[in-house]
């Protein structure tokens, strides 16, 4: 899958190319307009991830162009306005989604992860990690074959994961994904503690290995090793 | 009081004594030269008189004339050298009271015996004149300081308009407007100076709130990038398999901060943008369904602390205000009263067509009121993910709306009650 972050700050760029990589994106960086419309021009890509302030241009500008090449990518703005307009602006040109500075580079891979699911599967794809597989379009979870029930939350916690395995999601994280800006309201991010515990209980006793680590002090890692 | 008014009182604080002391000062003067000229009079009577006595043959030894006007009677006594003349009250049979004379009295010798000549004028008739033209006088210095007083008024009515006219055009503005606000200038060079040094002003005043106000934005907006990276950088470095759990931890604390950081970030640009009225005023959206909403989305938390819930929303009618307020508004009292309630603690929402009543339990002591609505006073030192702004981003929004809001401490339990209309749209809506 060919990635290509549109970001004009070269730590952030490096930061969110170093994720993408490690969970095993090809990720090509453009630092400004002109760049960025070379390259969309040039190649294809399959999700594009696109600043709107861009130096000598707009992020917007982009998703205008993407549409009259008539591109597949998927397409995910990040601003660091949080304004409603921009979303909107984002959204009605063609783009899938829209993040908002900071955001976490978990929920940016785990956005890329649906886009890409629904553009080019059209949603019908299983997602495989060991023995749990994961139909999205009707949003069951089978283990060894065999269908576990889920909480919508448990659900969302579990693709989550597996969208990050191997990497470290900090609570917050998991927080802002499940429940978005509600949970600054939460007085501790203790609630996220139950969801997880019976998310590993309920795969646990369908006979699923313990996926879940705790990563003292900071947050939880999916992993099978 | 009005600047006419005072003038017009000073005006006349000056001119009453001023008209009053001419007044008074002609009259004496009028009344002396009157006087003078009476004496005149008398002493040419008095003069003619000797003469008449000096010549005329005299038969009889003493002779005595008296009318009121004249009298000659023997006296004793030396002769006066110089005459006497006195005002004097005699009767007067025609106006049945006594009138005043002024008389000249003088000890004179004819053929050898002294006599006592009494010259008198009446001073009726003169009285009388001196008294119309008194009144004449008193008459055309009324008339005068009346003309003077309203000659005063007008003028000073039409100079002072051009004043007037830029204070109500201040008085009026609002400092969003303040861009398109000019003052002509006007004939009156103080005037035009002052307009001028208003203009200025206001597109000075107009400038620097612009400034402010995307400095502000700015400032905020600026922030959330460096936070970004921030943020991603120790996203990366928690994915390092060689830390060691002290490492980890330290991380994750940091990752926190700055999570609050940028939540602080952007309630501070919520309410900027609320301040400088970005949102759309025309909007209205209803309350329960937020309300709905937000229990909803709080329900995790709510049963994490196992708060009894109780909701009362009866009231489907659309509030006033933008999605993205309303939205603020409740999550922010609903996120409060869970926040700063205790396990086991009570949460009532009470919601019709009138209020918005949200209660909870707490342990914590009555708000008190000087620091209710103000940024960074946090309620309780126990909670670290609080901001201090969600009241006061609650109280900026009733504020924009013109939504009264009532806060209210009893038994334990905080209450903070959000008013549909303010008390006097209350009124004509029930009428």
């Amino acid at each position: 899958m060919k990635v290509l972050v549109i970001e004009d700050e070269p730590a952030l760029q490096t930061a969110i190319r170093e994720y993408l990589e490690q969970q095993g994106y090809v990720c090509e960086t453009a630092p400004d307009f002109p760049q960025a419309l070379t390259k969309v021009n040039d190649y294809d890509y399959d999700c594009i991830v696109a600043d709107i302030g861009l130096p000598k241009g707009n992020g917007l500008d982009i998703v205008r162009e993407l549409k009259v090449l008539e591109s597949r990518a998927g397409i995910i703005i990040i601003s660091a306005k949080d304004s409603l307009e921009d979303k909107l602006n984002g959204l009605d040109l063609g783009a899938d989604d829209y993040l908002t500075k900071p955001f976490h580079l978990s929920e940016l891979n785990a956005r890329i992860n649906a886009i890409l699911r629904r553009k080019h599967f059209d949603g019908n794809t299983t997602i495989q990690f060991q023995e749990i597989r994961i139909l999205p379009a009707s949003k069951t979870v089978l283990v060894h074959d065999t269908p576990v029930l889920l909480t919508g939350k448990e659900y969302q916690l579990l693709l989550y994961f597996i969208a990050n395995q191997r990497r470290v999601v900090t609570k917050t994280a998991l927080a802002g994904h499940l429940w978005g800006d509600v949970y600054d309201q939460a007085g501790s991010y203790d609630f996220i503690y139950t969801h997880i515990k019976n998310l590993r209980k309920k795969l646990l006793e369908a006979g699923c290995e313990d996926y879940i680590k705790t990563v003292y002090g900071t947050g939880y890692r999916w992993s099978d090793q | 009081m009005k600047l006419l008014t005072k003038t017009t009182i000073y005006f006349l604080l000056i001119m009453l004594p001023l008209l009053t002391v001419s007044a008074f000062y002609l009259f004496s003067q009028f009344n002396k030269q009157i006087r003078h000229e009476i004496d005149e009079e008398l002493l040419n009577d008095q003069i003619q008189w000797i003469r008449y006595l000096d010549t005329v043959n005299l038969r009889s030894m003493v002779f005595h004339f008296s009318t009121p006007e004249f009298s000659l009677q023997p006296a004793d006594g030396a002769t006066q050298q110089k005459p006497v003349v006195q005002s004097v009250m005699l009767y007067q049979e025609v106006e049945g009271e006594k009138v005043p004379y002024r008389q000249l009295t003088q000890l004179i010798p004819i053929q050898g015996k002294t006599y006592l000549l009494t010259l008198r004028k009446s001073l009726i008739e003169r009285r009388d004149l001196i008294k119309n033209i008194f009144f004449v006088m008193m008459i055309v210095f009324g008339g005068l300081l009346g003309f003077i007083l309203l000659l005063n008024w007008l003028l000073s009515k039409r100079l002072w308009r051009p004043f007037y006219q830029s204070l109500e055009k201040v008085q009026g503005v609002q400092l969003m407007q303040l861009g398109n606000l000019r003052f002509s200038p006007t004939s009156t060079h103080e005037f035009s100076r002052l307009n001028a040094a208003l203009n200025t002003m206001a597109t000075r005043i107009h400038r620097d709130y612009i400034s402010i106000k995307e400095l502000t934005e700015d400032a905020a907006h600026e922030m959330q990038t460096p936070l970004a990276i921030a943020e991603s950088k120790l996203e990366v470095l928690l994915q390092d398999e060689s830390l060691s759990e002290a490492q980890l931890h330290a991380i994750g604390q940091s990752t926190e901060a700055l999570e609050r950081l940028s939540r602080l970030n952007h309630s501070l640009l919520q309410l900027a943008k609320i301040e400088n009225h970005q949102y759309d005023k025309t909007q209205s959206r209803s309350l329960q369904q937020v309300t709905n909403q937000y229990l909803g989305l709080l329900d995790e938390l709510i049963k994490d602390k196992q708060l009894t819930l109780d909701t009362r929303l009866s009231g489907p009618a659309a509030w006033q205000m933008p999605d993205a307020l309303a939205d603020m508004l409740v999550s922010n009292l609903l996120g409060n009263a869970i926040r700063y309630n205790y396990t086991g603690g009570q949460i009532r929402v009470q919601l019709d067509d009138q209020q918005l009543a949200i209660s909870n339990t707490s342990d914590a002591p009555a708000i008190p009121e000087n620091q209710l609505f103000q940024r960074f006073k946090k309620g309780t030192p126990v909670s670290d993910h609080s901001n201090g702004l969600g009241l006061a981003i609650v109280k900026k929004i009733c504020d924009t709306y013109n939504l009264p809001i009532r806060y209210q401490f009893e038994n334990g339990v905080h209450t903070f009650t959000v008013f549909r209309f303010s008390p006097d749209s209350t009124a004509s809506f029930a009428a």
